[in-house]
């Protein structure tokens, strides 16, 4: 009887879930800046480094568990809907092509660095893996 | 005549156990570059510690073992043994570490001694590139 009435609660939970579940997170995914580092002062033109531990990275499009890629933001916070696929625009830096690595330029001033990942279809993953924002400054 | 030669040079390179292959290499994106971020060549760890290895990677992508997309390829971390040369399958063996999910680091333990580290990237197919993408190799010394 016991029995019965879990199967109907976990009925009754699973059609209250969205139907587009986004891609879980892989445990203890871990994504972070190798370089530069918070507070430092930079050139104009500079590698971003983009660090990743306990998951892979894949180009975008491709449906492999533990895998996604990152997303460069630049003086702005993360999406507040994290359901929709991450913008595409001159704060929302895409890496499509698996890369790990990315040379920026930015004018000079404090500038805030964070990355983000996201899944095949630039939906950052459930809980969401995101680095700390930092602050540079360009001389 | 030029076709007699070529199959002469495959015939003698096959006899001397040169492997031949069916399939042509993936040729290496541009400009790519792959490096060890981490340790520094000459770097002196403690034993006993988890050495933790970071894969740097320019002007390429990353994508896991099977998934073909341009420009991208996995990184292999080849330990105390030598590169394979352009359009060779790498070994997977404890020399040469896979990271066909698309890692982009490690930890790897090693005995006391030198060791040398060095990254090769290949294809989907775990063939290498041609020209080869591979870092410079570098010795650490584990006491």
């Amino acid at each position: 009887m016991r029995k019965t009435m879990v199967l109907m609660l976990t009925a009754v939970v699973l059609q209250a879930v969205p139907v587009l579940a986004r891609t879980p997170s892989p445990e203890n995914a871990q994504v972070y800046f190798i370089w530069p580092s918070d507070g430092m002062v930079v050139h104009h033109a500079f590698w971003v480094r983009m660090g990743l531990r306990n998951m892979g990275v894949a180009p975008k499009g491709t449906d492999i568990a533990k895998t996604g890629h990152h997303h460069l933001l630049i003086d702005t916070d993360l999406p507040k809907n994290m359901d929709e696929p991450v913008p595409n625009d001159r704060n929302h830096l895409h890496f499509g092509a698996g890369e790990t690595e990315a040379r920026i330029e930015l004018p000079p001033g404090p500038h805030t660095l964070q990355l983000l990942l996201a899944d095949k279809d630039h939906v950052p993953h459930d809980p969401p893996i995101y680095s700390k924002k930092i602050t540079v400054t360009v001389k | 005549m030029r076709t007699l030669l070529a199959a002469a040079v495959l015939a003698v390179a096959a006899c001397t156990g040169v492997p031949v292959l069916a399939a042509e290499p993936t040729p290496a994106p541009p400009k790519a570059y792959v490096y060890i971020g981490w340790p520094n060549d000459g770097q002196v760890v403690s034993a006993g510690k988890p050495i933790r290895v970071w894969f740097g990677l320019r002007n390429m992508g990353v994508a896991p073992k099977g998934v073909k997309f341009p420009n991208t390829g996995h990184h292999h971390l080849l330990i105390d043994t030598d590169a394979p040369g352009p359009g060779v399958e790498i070994p997977n063996d404890r020399n040469h570490l896979h990271f066909g999910a698309g890692e982009t680091e490690t930890t790897i333990e090693l005995p006391p001694g030198k060791h040398t580290l060095q990254l090769v990237m290949a294809d989907d197919r775990h063939i290498t590139f041609d020209p080869s993408v591979q870092s410079k190799k570098i010795t650490i010394t584990v006491k």
